[in-house]
């Protein structure tokens, strides 16, 4: 056996002098997903593999399934498959933190996309969409729409999301201004437009009376807008929504939902990307946060957007 | 008998070792070190008082208009203010007036050169007189929402404090000086929303 080993040690040697004198391989880019049930998240991660690949790189998708044992899983397969960065949409604000530390410790630069960690020297950047902002705007909609005064729903996304919460604070920071506004039931929907279907029928049968909800983002919008239209209520019931879907942005044209935040998935994928390729040039300062403007979609200016 | 002292010795050095080995704390104790409470009401209005009132870097707004019309790229860069990346920015501006006319959100003003400005007093919310003050980097807080926080003291303490006793002197026809924010879109400038988020209102 020891001779064996002593015998292959030069065709070992010799491959590995093939590999150096070949050309040297190109830096790979992991793109690290949430989740790719949601159309948004797809697009977000195509784009920054699209973007990778046109800087020259090789570059490849995981899918954490909005679960955090897998991210973990896709991050420790990763670091070991020897990826030189991971554009990355982290499951959860607190939880996947210990996964870009193990990164940031392997020398793998990780650059979060859409969703912010509760970190500033965990990431080496996190690009970002101003959602608190956002639902600012949508909250003053809110308010004009409703007059100042009525019942709502609020329909959060997942809770252990920044997201989330920088989503639902915006808005409140507005409405919870007008007293006369008051909020009958504030349930998770986990993003889902299923769930969010199956919370506002449940919510409907107590709360008959409301006269808008808000959810935070445009996939559960259409789950609202579906249960509303199951109970005959779509007229009467204003839907807000967050994202920008296309699906949500032909029923503002319709005069169907109310508004919704436009995000840009593809500027902060391309960002992303961007900031990885000026990492292997030598680029080490980069801004801890960066946020992408939302901009408001109303029937005002709906034109604008639809594709 | 000797075995007796030996293990006697071995159990008592393990259970020495063991003990201060380990430390049970209450994450809530960890947590609370953790975090430094910012306490925001004073920072805004230190920003407010120290910071905005005497800040002079307001532009006038009619050479603002002027500056966007004949080059909007520099007048951007020049007099607004935008954190990352998107359409619009934020500036802080000043301009004169006559108040034309009064409504729930607000009031209008007309300049000197028929221009007409609408004042927004009700919907003060958002960023939009943080980032136009120039003042607050988003690099001095951890997270956005710390960075959004101070913002929401600083809207509340111009909304509730600064400017009721003003609005409940102001009427039609009565001529007014403005500080405040404006948000202007680069995809907009051809029609824009001349819209001010007041900071001050000066009746003269």
């Amino acid at each position: 056996m020891k001779w064996c080993c002593i015998g292959l040690l030069p065709l070992f040697l010799i491959a590995c002098q093939a590999n150096s004198n070949g050309q040297e391989e190109s830096p790979k880019v992991a793109v690290v997903i949430s989740t790719l049930n949601n159309p948004w998240f797809v697009v977000l991660a195509e784009s920054a593999a699209e973007n990778a690949h046109s800087l020259g790189y090789e570059a490849k998708i995981f899918d954490s399934q909005n679960n955090p044992a897998i991210e973990s899983d896709n991050f420790e397969n990763l670091i070991a498959s020897g990826y030189d960065a991971i554009l990355f949409n982290p499951t959860d604000a607190d939880g996947s933190i210990g996964n870009i530390l193990k990164a940031k410790a392997a020398g793998v630069p990780v650059f979060c996309m859409d969703r912010e960690v509760n970190s500033d020297d965990a990431a080496t950047s996190q690009i970002l969409s101003d959602n608190y902002s956002g639902c600012v705007e949508i909250g003053v909609k809110f308010v004009k729409a409703l007059e100042g005064q009525g019942k709502y729903v609020e329909l959060l996304g997942l809770v252990g999301d920044n997201n989330t919460w920088a989503r639902s604070g915006g808005f409140h920071s507005v409405v919870d201004v007008f007293p006369d506004l008051q909020m009958v039931a504030q349930q998770s929907a986990d993003f889902d437009r299923n769930k969010a279907l199956e919370v506002l029928e449940t919510i409907l049968q107590a709360q008959p009376d409301i006269k808008a909800v808000f959810c935070g983002n445009d996939a559960m919008a259409m789950g609202a807008f579906q249960a509303l239209q199951a109970a005959g209520k779509s007229d009467q019931v204003k839907v807000f929504g967050f994202d920008g879907a296309a699906d949500v942005i032909e029923k503002i044209a319709e005069g169907k939902i109310v508004a919704t935040g436009m995000q840009y998935p593809k500027v902060m994928a391309k960002t992303a990307a961007g900031y990885a390729d000026e990492y292997f040039k030598g680029r080490r300062d980069f801004p801890q946060r960066v946020p992408v403007e939302v901009e408001l979609v109303d029937a005002d200016n709906v034109k604008e957007y639809l594709q | 008998m000797k075995k007796i002292y030996k293990y006697g010795i071995l159990v008592i050095t393990f259970a020495f070792l063991g003990y201060n080995s380990v430390y049970f704390k209450k994450l809530s104790e960890i947590q609370s070190q953790d975090k430094v409470e910012i306490d925001y009401n004073a920072y805004a209005d230190s920003l407010y008082y120290k910071g905005m009132f005497e800040s002079n870097h307001a532009v006038e707004l009619s050479d603002l208009l002027s500056a966007i019309r004949s080059d909007p790229e520099h007048a951007f860069t020049e007099f607004g203010n935008r954190l990352g990346i998107g359409n619009s920015a934020y500036f802080l501006v000043k301009c004169q007036g006559t108040i034309s006319a009064m409504h729930s959100d607000g009031f209008q003003i007309t300049m000197v050169n028929g221009e007409i400005i609408d004042i927004n007093t009700k919907y003060i919310f958002g960023n939009a007189l943080r980032d136009a003050s120039g003042l607050v980097k988003l690099t001095d807080f951890k997270t956005n929402s710390e960075f959004n926080r101070v913002s929401e003291a600083l809207n509340t303490l111009i909304r509730t404090t600064i400017l009721p006793p003003v609005l409940e002197q102001l009427n039609n026809g009565e001529p007014v000086r403005i500080i405040g924010a404006m948000k202007l879109n680069k995809k907009e400038l051809d029609n824009p929303d001349l819209e001010i988020t007041p900071s001050q209102i000066i009746p003269e």
